[in-house]
């Protein structure tokens, strides 16, 4: 057997430990007044709804209407700007073109403390077509609508009535089609009202003293700061092609998300110590390897959970995650068990150390392997089915995307790391930590005093 | 020789082992049937839940009377039912406002409105000022939305088992793969059904952990099996094909013994850490996954050694038979014409004989 050099041990086990150290806790910086995130630590992870609180929605077209591919094309684009508007920018969206249908996630926004949920989700279901109407009545002819506007804004200005107030109004820009609509409306109507709506809200009725060709307009009302940059944000979505019904939602506390979270890290913390305890009685110097290497196997999980370096997105973990994780941990220090097991019944036939190390490892290998590729099989089908991908999405449908991905994700993810980690890794290291003369007693490694 | 410690007859003993499972499966069943029905989790079937937290101590009959009065004035909740149930949170102290959970459920299979849910929580806030009630959580999923979820996931782990069944059959084509293919897959439904009735014994709504639970049983259970037929590859390749079977599988499964119980025993502490944790904080949607994930996991590792090895070597020794049988047969009439008569009798007898060993 080729020999492995001593020093391999400890280049392997430094390897391990920076990386267990920077996959936990992150490698921060500071530029100047911002902080920098050089590589991502455990607390980037992104933690699915079901662990961390937040915000399921599943919209489907209302009244029965049946959509095409642009329509829904169009929804998506306007969901994804009305939830950046909300200042919500860490969701996900899932459009289904087969069954006309949109599901939306994202997280409890953490630093509001009454955030309202089923607000967020009605103003994302609301058609919000901004429309003028001559008259007062909503039955009134319309006369331009949000498509007419290049662009809405928030503004503070002076009262018309009063020259020492100031309010809040939301200003409009109108694209050139919108300016020439404008002007001949209010040249229709000089002496009239027109009023302003959204959808079946009336914004403010103004009267027309005079035609307006200057392409701009402002929606006066009693505006706070907050509810006039919402409509701004609302008009610049855009209106709906159809209005949408909620078919389905589903919101989560954070509070019940916290404690999970720190029990998910007392637990990790406790099944750790007793898996060392446990494989140091059972395997000795081997099981400490298995430990070393299991804990490499985590890294490697944690870095593709969290996204490690900073180009890569973090990944949305949930508890299905955590499934995948543990069946993980258990194939990976499995596959430690085997191979300490074979070099185990190689002790007792009284060979050499080396040539038992080298038979066990050697003998191990095709049930590690087998076992592992049949589990990579079911992971693959799995993110296959479940995941971006969506293999089956033409029998039914996107929205039914999510939670189970995570597990086939994080589970393959697992079953790679222990090739590298459970497998190469902990027998460079048993090789390389056997060449030292007083770690070659076979006793260490469970045969019988030699 | 091997260092082997166990000598333990699992071939011999197979039938016990079957019998325990079959017992353990029907009477659950039965309890199934009778008295425990499934419960159904409104992911899969459609319906609403909303869970509101609260502290101190009002009175459950007056917060159901709220609730109630509200739904009447809604045209389209007025004929739902509404199931309440209480529980604590365990992890909060006594004089904190999250201390007690209602649930209400609504028993109709339809999603229940935004604003009508929100009537709902106005009414209780309104009802009771100085309790705080604050949503927890709520779900609402559509009946379609439930049922193709789960037609999906049947359809996820029905793949899964096919494309396992000829991994297994072209990598132990040696000993016979398709058939050791097949039994660890009728494994795999046994550890299923262990599974679907943990969540029926304890009260537990299938929902998409017990999906996550049946998947991470699958991959468990199939790696154990696979091990196992290594050392049975391994071991027909060192001991020639003079070796029965029976003796082989035995030997197999004894020297495997010890990585079964290890493995299971590490795998079970990373699942027991989290199931003891939970309980502590009381947070019932990881209980109501590592819970049946630590018994099925036992389930797998039992499966494995105890019914898809026997199970083999009970096929394999049939099949042996017939062969054998078909051999003889071709010698027979090979022989005088005379006797064949006498042949097809004794191959008609020897065909009922193996009949009836085979319901055994």
């Amino acid at each position: 057997m080729k020999r492995i050099g001593k020093p391999v041990f400890f280049i392997v086990f430094v390897l391990i430990a920076a990386l267990a150290f920077t996959s936990i806790f992150g490698v921060y910086g500071e530029n100047g007044d911002f902080d920098v995130t050089y590589i991502k630590g455990i607390k980037d992870i992104r933690w699915g709804i079901d662990i961390n609180g937040g915000v399921e929605a599943v919209f489907a077209p209302a009244d029965g209407i049946d959509a095409d591919e642009t329509q829904m094309e169009d929804v998506k684009g306007i969901l994804d700007s009305r939830l950046v508007g909300q200042n919500i920018t860490d969701y996900e969206v899932y459009p289904d073109y087969e069954h006309d249908r949109i599901t939306i996630r994202f997280p409890w926004k953490s630093e509001e403390k009454d955030y309202d949920p089923d607000a967020a989700i009605a103003e994302l279901a609301s058609t919000s077509e901004l429309t003028f109407k001559g008259g007062t009545e909503s039955s009134g002819e319309v006369l331009l609508t949000g498509k007419d506007v290049k662009r809405a804004y928030a503004s503070y200005q002076q009262t018309s009535n009063s020259t020492n107030s100031m309010e809040y109004v939301v200003g409009l820009e109108f694209n050139d089609e919108g300016k020439e609509k404008f002007k001949t409306a209010t040249s229709n109507y000089v002496g009239q009202q027109i009023s302003i709506w959204m959808d079946d809200e009336l914004l403010s009725a103004p009267n027309v003293s005079k035609a307006i060709d200057s392409g701009s307009a402002v929606i006066t009302g009693n505006f706070t700061s907050a509810s006039a940059t919402s409509l701004a944000n609302k008009i610049n979505a855009g209106a709906l092609p159809f209005k949408l019904m909620v078919e389905s939602y589903g919101t989560i506390s954070p509070s019940l998300g916290n404690n999970a979270l720190q029990a998910m890290g007392i637990a990790a913390i406790i099944a750790l110590a007793l898996i060392c305890a446990f494989m140091l009685i059972m395997y000795r110097l081997p099981g400490f390897i298995a430990f070393i290497a299991l804990i490499g196997q985590l890294s490697i999980s944690i870095m593709a959970v969290s996204g490690y370096f900073t180009i890569f997105p973090s990944f949305t973990m949930t508890i299905p995650g955590i499934a995948g994780l543990i069946l993980s941990i258990g194939m990976g220090v499995d596959a430690n068990i085997i191979t300490a097991e074979r070099i185990k019944d190689e002790l007792w036939t009284g060979k050499t150390l080396d040539g038992c190390i080298r038979n066990g490892t050697k003998g191990s290998f095709s049930a590690i392997f087998d076992g592992n590729v049949t589990v990579i099989i079911v992971a693959v089908i799995l993110i296959l089915i479940f995941g971006p991908a969506n293999i089956l999405s033409s029998l039914f449908g996107v929205s039914t995307t999510g939670l189970i991905y995570a597990f086939g994700y994080t589970l393959l993810v697992g079953v790679i790391s222990n090739f590298i980690m459970g497998v190469a890794a902990s027998r460079l290291m048993l090789r390389s930590i056997s060449g030292y003369k007083f770690l070659r007693n076979k006793r260490l490694y469970g045969g019988a005093k030699s | 020789m091997m260092r082997q410690k166990f000598h333990i007859d699992f071939i011999g003993k197979s039938k016990i082992f079957f019998c325990i499972s079959l017992g353990i499966m029907l009477v659950s069943l039965i309890l199934n049937i009778v008295c425990l029905p499934t419960l159904v989790d409104i992911q899969f079937t459609g319906g609403t839940i909303i869970k509101y937290n609260y502290g101190g101590e009002p009175s459950h009959k007056n917060i159901e009377k709220i609730v109630n009065e509200t739904l009447k004035g809604i045209d389209t909740l007025k004929n739902e039912k509404v199931d309440f149930s209480y529980s604590e949170n365990l992890a909060a102290s006594a004089d904190d406002t999250t201390k007690h959970i209602v649930s209400l459920q609504f028993t109709g299979n339809k999603a229940v409105e935004i604003e009508h849910k929100q009537a709902i929580t106005d009414a209780l806030q309104k009802g009771y000022p100085k309790n705080s009630f604050e949503e927890e959580s709520s779900t609402a999923v559509d009946a379609s939305k439930g049922a193709n979820f789960f037609l999906k996931c049947i359809i996820a782990v029905s793949m899964a088992a096919v494309i396992m069944i000829l991994y297994v059959a072209i990598r132990f084509r040696k000993i016979g793969g398709l058939s050791a293919g097949v039994m660890a897959v009728v494994a795999l439904i046994h550890d299923l059904i262990i599974v679907y009735f943990v969540f029926v014994l304890f009260r537990m709504p299938l929902n998409d952990n017990f999906i996550a639970v049946v998947l991470m049983i699958l991959g468990y259970s199939l790696n154990d099996t696979i091990v196992i037929y290594d050392r049975i590859r391994e071991n027909r390749r060192k001991l020639g094909p003079k070796v029965t079977i029976t003796e082989i599988v035995n030997n197999s499964l004894n020297q495997c013994f010890t990585r079964t119980i290890c493995t299971s025993i590490t795998t079970i502490i990373a699942i027991g850490s989290v199931l003891v944790v939970s309980l502590i904080y009381g947070i019932s949607s990881i209980i109501s996954f590592a819970l049946p994930m630590m018994i099925g996991l036992i389930s797998g590792s039992y499966s494995s050694v105890c019914i898809a090895a026997p199970l083999w070597v009970m096929w394999k020794n049939h099949k042996d038979k017939k062969t054998l049988e078909k051999r003889k047969g071709a010698k027979s009439a090979y022989a005088s014409k005379k006797s064949s008569k006498k042949a097809e009798k004794k191959e008609t007898s020897e065909k009922t004989e193996k009949k009836e060993t085979s319901e055994e």
